[in-house]
């Protein structure tokens, strides 16, 4: 079986700037597919180059095995799309705006009911779309994208521009996705909280390279905490954490342990900081530190630039 | 594929229309037309012929409101897409780009043809109801409809060209300013070169040629507004359909 969305050194370049380098993704069939990366990245060139929107300057991408440049109609009858413009039309109700749609693609009616009962819209449905706050245009957005039950999702920032409550809302719309519907996703982002509480696998893009990819748990797993030791004595600590068996970067005033997948991260701390103080080293701070997606994306794209890349409190 | 599958995107487009600004254009211009000619007849002494008021009413639909209805209208429809930057969620979908195109276009000529037809519906209704509050202003002679229908069917084909350049201009251009720059000027220039023979081959010109009494002018207007203006509608929809939106 193909993978649900794959591309093979996909590549796109705007006059001198190259906006997507190689990328080569895998999503599978029925994940919840992070795609991750700081505003301009080649995050949205990559998922137009899916929709077949703009061709690629070189290189292939599939939806469900079908070449998106050799066949762009048999390979957007596999996708739904939310793209960061809601692209909808305010005089006329949330119905009527994907009987439009519906329409166009040639399916039955009752898919506008199937729908919006999905995204949970079915009671604002005639009302007009110029009326309908942010959050219910993104739902209605994500009802668009599955008319027709297209077994791959791609979608675009989906929650940008929302309050703390319409992100929960559709994180948990996101999450529940693939169960409900069958369909595999693809969501892109820059934000991290969102991807970590829904993605399954990963991909993170930087200056258009895909740098990292792989499913979220196997990621995290072979990223276990970290202890982060504050001391007078950084050399002396690093060569006595060594010896018991931790993986250390030394800093000026401090060292950071890594631990082995599965190991007590509190029971490797308290045993540290006793071999440590009984070394007659002194230890001002220790703790644990969790490895986080950003963490990860650190790891592989640097030091933040002037467009951060957020983890914001979410409730 | 079903007949209803490929009259799908005018389907579509025609709802589009429902309760928009391109809508409220579309019975407006007519409007202020029938308007003007129901007020200027209530201010003359004796009765004209129906001629003259119906012809009336064609001359400044074809001299000034057509060309700026266009302008407006093409730029109104294209700004539903634009707008809310649906274009690519249109292109992105399982069928020909080629057709929602099309479809774009021949909705715009039918409502132009829509127009059209209420301004001859209109400017009758005005004279008739300004005769009936002032009855010794009844026009006089022959109500000829076939003559009437005929000379709006060719202002309508003689405007191909034009309608195509605008419509063009306002899909190519996201913002609204290019396809205004270019309707407003090509009807000033259209308005100022009246009576220059070069007129005629100006697109915002060649409808009012129709009224001309040279018939070299009626000739040259209709072949090249409708021959160049089908090409013109060809080349859009190929164009546009072809063309990347980043």
């Amino acid at each position: 079986m193909p993978a649900a969305i794959e591309t093979e050194t996909l590549t796109r370049r705007f006059k001198r700037h190259l906006a997507v380098d190689s990328v080569s993704l895998t999503v599978p069939d029925q994940a919840v597919y992070g795609f991750l990366g700081r505003n301009g990245a080649g995050k949205t060139t990559t998922l137009k180059m899916l929709l077949g929107l703009i061709r690629p300057s070189s290189g292939k991408a599939r939806i469900c095995g079908i070449d998106v440049s050799v066949d762009r109609l048999a390979a957007a009858r596999k996708v739904g799309a939310l793209l960061e413009a809601h692209g909808f039309y305010g005089n006329l109700s949330g119905a009527e705006n994907l009987d439009l749609t519906r329409n166009l693609m040639g399916l039955r009616r009752s898919e506008i009911e199937r729908v919006l009962e999905v995204v949970e819209m079915s009671d604002h449905a005639r009302r007009r779309v110029s009326d309908y706050s942010l959050g219910m245009r993104q739902r209605l957005g994500l009802a668009r994208a599955m008319l027709g039950a297209p077994p791959v999702l791609i979608l675009d920032e989906p929650t940008n521009g929302l309050d703390p409550d319409g992100i929960a809302d559709m994180r948990r719309f996101l999450g529940e996705l693939p169960a409900r519907t069958g369909a595999t996703v693809l969501l892109s982002s820059h934000l991290l909280g969102e991807i970590e509480q829904t993605a399954t696998h990963i991909g993170i893009v930087h200056q258009g390279r895909l740098v990292l990819e792989g499913e979220l748990a196997r990621l995290k797993a072979d990223l276990a905490p970290e202890i982060a030791v504050e001391t007078d004595d950084p050399v002396r600590a690093e060569a006595l954490a060594k010896a018991r068996g931790f993986a250390v970067t030394r800093g000026a005033e401090r060292i950071v342990a890594g631990l082995r997948p599965g190991e007590d991260a509190r029971a490797a701390a308290a045993a540290l900081n006793r071999a440590l103080v009984k070394a007659d080293i002194t230890v001002f701070a220790i703790g644990q530190q969790a490895r986080t997606l950003e963490g990860i994306y650190r790891g592989v794209s640097g030091p933040p630039a002037t467009q951060p890349l957020m983890q914001p409190e979410l409730v | 594929m079903s007949v209803a599958a490929f009259f799908a995107p005018l389907a579509v487009e025609t709802r589009k229309l429902n309760r928009s600004l391109a809508a409220l254009l579309a019975i407006a211009a007519p409007t202020l037309i029938a308007v003007f000619v129901f007020f200027n007849m209530l201010r003359t002494k004796a009765p004209s012929a129906w001629d003259m008021w119906m012809s009336g009413g064609s001359a400044i639909w074809a001299y000034f409101m057509l060309p700026m209805s266009v302008t407006a209208l093409t730029a109104l429809v294209a700004h539903m897409e634009h707008g809310p930057k649906s274009w690519d969620y249109l292109r992105a979908l399982p069928l020909p780009r080629w057709r929602l195109y099309a479809a774009k276009g021949v909705c715009v000529l039918a409502v132009v043809a829509l127009m059209s037809a209420m301004v001859l519906v209109m400017v009758w209704g005005a004279v008739t109801l300004a005769a009936m509050i002032k009855p010794q202003l009844q026009p006089t002679g022959a109500f000829d409809l076939a003559g009437y229908v005929q000379i709006m069917g060719l202002m309508l084909l003689a405007g191909l060209l034009m309608i195509a350049i605008q419509l063009w201009t306002a899909l190519r251009f996201a913002s609204f300013v290019p396809g205004l720059v270019l309707g407003i000027g090509g009807t000033f220039f259209a308005v100022v070169a009246t009576s220059a023979k070069q007129g005629v081959f100006l697109p915002w010109q060649m409808p009012v040629n129709m009224l001309a009494s040279e018939p070299w002018r009626v000739g040259t207007a209709l072949g090249l507004g409708g021959g160049l203006g089908v090409v013109a509608l060809i080349l859009m929809i190929v164009h546009l359909s072809r063309r990347e939106v980043v």
